[in-house]
């Protein structure tokens, strides 16, 4: 116990004297955050509210294209231009104005498309009550021309076809309805007033699979980001932690250190000790810029959830696991370049593969099963529960057992590999 | 030899790892209680080997040696708490005060409080460190570096102190003043002391006995002077270079 508290003491002695690296070990994992989260949310925002630039050509005029326009104008993802074909006659206008930028998607709506499509429904019609019709009306087919910025955001475009396939199918029916309605009409002799109604006869409501019976809350980037940069930048203590390990064992002090009582990791211990408090710190005002200082610039409010126990526990494991990740780093190489160019990448491929930067369901099935190896995604998926999903101790314990367990690995690696680096001398 | 022997070395052998030679070569020789015993010899010869196998910092290919009865493979920790070990690199904490450093070393010999605290300002005084005993080692010179990797080695007042090459770099007073502090230490304590040197004239007139070692084994051990008539020469240096030859070393 006399050589935690000692190293503990020495290490905190290190620490103090070296003000600028305390400052910058507590200041940047707040400002990752911080930039990230604001970053995320302004994308989310700009995609949702200020809207990509959409160009609407619509030289059909009738009810097809009049319906497109309407729907489009609503449509919040889209700040919409229309032309009537004044401007952008043909696609090849429309092509010249996107690679210039100022659009990212254009819609080419021909003229006549309302009468081929009427046709077509008519071919339909036909196919079902008259052979002879259907030959005659089937000819062509309404082509709605999608011409998109090859630079533009995928789940942009996929969210401004879809909408317009959404309206396509609406008029298709619209069209096909009204048609019918007057054939039967016809064949039972009676008059339709006005046309198809247009009530909607589905209506949807959005429920998120809480575990707790909270209903009004509704998860948002700041409840992703803050725990998934949090995490990233906690598991960023390998380097000084690796790297101070490396100095003291090549620097001649550990030659001393190793002539005292006490094993490697007993001799360790104090540094370990040290760098776990400045992680849970870390968390800590990590935490507190998401509930106070983010609002402050409009961003919502962090929710930690009710459950500050498991919090806390699942914390102190993060914390436990980033260390011993740092003590392994610091074990396993000779320079603390190596440990820098090795630890920092290690982070960045075991958070990219624990969905701190894209979420895990949209990964390849063979990266979501790797996925799961990553202790980073471990307690990305606690903080997740406990946060977002209103998870207590039991939705948790299962990540904390997974990275206490990968503490003492990594403990017990780094004690046999160091044992057998001395003893290969 | 006076007194009881302490420290037992039996065919202690070191073989390092993909090298073709043993660094130490079956030494057998034994150390009284209270003894100041030299070990010189050439670069290479296998003094620091020596050294890192008592202090437990390597072990032996073979053989054992004997501390207090004690075993030193199989009872290394224990053995460590009565060793002090002030290594030939300077081994301290530069960014710390050497008061900070010294303190450090004592918290892991399990000292602690207003004892330890006494201990550190003591020996900061009697090494002179009045005024900058609170400065940051890095802004010592290599002489009060010295001298703060000396104390760190005493502080714990050990049993056996190993002394690698503990005077290099050190200006003519500060030398002078470290060996009055050992001979002193040796004298009140009875504190067997181990030594590497390259200084001929220091060992002659510090060391109760002296080995002289080259490729891994003792070539002669002696008082000095029962040395210096035996192989029939005026100083150690000239002993020193009969035995080993005039070759340079790396």
């Amino acid at each position: 116990m006399y050589r935690l508290k000692a190293t503990f003491i020495k290490e905190y002695k290190l620490l103090s004297v070296d003000k600028t690296g305390i400052t910058i070990l507590f200041i940047m994992p707040v400002f990752l955050v911080f930039v990230m989260t604001l970053i995320q949310q302004q994308a989310y925002k700009s995609m949702s509210q200020s809207g990509v630039p959409v160009l609407l050509v619509n030289r059909d005029r009738d009810s097809l294209g009049t319906a497109v326009e309407r729907g489009f104008s609503n449509f919040p993802v889209a700040q919409l231009t229309v032309d009537h074909g004044e401007r952008f006659p043909n696609e090849d206008a429309i092509k010249k104005e996107i690679i210039k930028g100022k659009y990212t998607v254009a819609l080419y709506i021909p003229a006549n498309a309302t009468k081929i499509l009427e046709q077509n429904v008519e071919g339909i019609m036909g196919k079902m009550f008259n052979k002879d019709l259907a030959v005659a009306a089937t000819s062509s087919k309404v082509e709605i021309g999608i011409i998109i910025d090859p630079t533009a955001n995928k789940s942009m475009v996929i969210a401004v076809s879809g909408r317009l396939k959404q309206y396509l199918a609406d008029v298709k029916t619209n069209v096909l309805f009204n048609i019918m309605g007057n054939k039967i009409a016809g064949m039972m002799h009676v008059e339709i007033k006005g046309g198809m109604p247009q009530e909607d006869i589905f209506s949807y409501k959005e429920n998120y699979a809480f575990r707790d019976n909270r209903s009004s809350y509704q998860p948002d980037a700041v409840q992703h980001n803050i725990p998934a940069w949090a995490i990233f930048s906690i598991f960023f203590i390998v380097l000084p932690l690796g790297g101070g390990i490396i100095n003291e064992r090549s620097e001649g002090l550990f030659i001393r250190m190793r002539t005292l009582p006490g094993s490697y990791l007993s001799l360790l211990s104090g540094k370990l000790l040290a760098y776990f408090f400045i992680a849970l710190i870390q968390f800590m005002l990590v935490i507190l810029l998401g509930v106070y200082l983010l609002p402050l610039v409009g961003l919502p409010v962090l929710n930690i959830g009710p459950h500050l126990l498991p919090l806390i526990l699942l914390t102190v494991v993060l914390a436990m696991a980033a260390v011993g990740y740092g003590l392994f780093i610091g074990t396993l190489f000779d320079t603390p370049q190596q440990s820098a160019v090795f630890g920092g990448i290690s982070v960045l491929i075991m958070s990219a593969l624990g969905g701190i930067w894209v979420p895990m369901n949209i990964m390849p099935e063979v990266m979501q099963k790797i996925s799961s190896c990553s202790p980073l995604n471990w307690a990305l998926r606690g903080y997740y529960e406990l946060f977002i999903k209103g998870g207590d101790w039991q939705a948790i314990q299962g990540e904390v057992i997974k990275l206490l367990v990968f503490f003492f690995v990594c403990l017990a690696v780094s004690y046999r590999l160091f044992k057998h680096k001395t003893s290969s001398n | 030899m006076e007194g009881k022997a302490c420290i037992k070395v039996r065919e202690l052998s070191k073989q390092y790892k993909g090298s073709n030679y043993l660094a130490v070569n079956k030494l057998s020789f034994e150390i009284s209680e209270g003894e100041i015993f030299g070990l010189l010899g050439p670069n290479g010869a296998g003094k620091s080997t020596f050294l890192s196998m008592l202090s437990g910092l390597i072990k032996p290919t073979s053989g054992e040696v004997e501390i207090f009865d004690h075993k030193l493979t199989t009872d290394t920790e224990p053995l460590k708490k009565i060793i002090g070990v002030v290594p030939q690199d300077i081994a301290l904490y530069p960014t710390l005060t050497g008061r900070d450093n010294l303190l450090f070393i004592g918290r892991m010999y399990g000292l602690d409080g207003k004892e330890l605290k006494d201990r550190v300002d003591n020996y900061l005084t009697r090494f002179g460190f009045d005024k900058n005993s609170k400065n940051a080692v890095k802004t010592y010179s290599g002489g009060m570096k010295r001298r703060i990797n000396l104390i760190g080695g005493v502080l714990h007042n050990p049993k056996i102190l190993l002394l690698d090459e503990p005077t290099v770099g050190m200006d003519v007073q500060t030398r002078a003043s470290t060996m009055e502090f050992l001979n002193e230490i040796n004298e009140t304590t009875r504190m067997t002391i181990i030594y590497t040197s390259h200084d001929m004239e220091q060992a002659n007139t510090f060391c109760d006995r002296i080995g002289i070692i080259d490729r891994g084994q003792i070539l002669k051990m002696g008082t000095p002077d029962g040395l210096l008539a035996s192989e029939d020469c005026k100083d150690l240096e000239a002993l020193f270079l009969k035995l080993t030859g005039r070759k340079i070393r790396d």
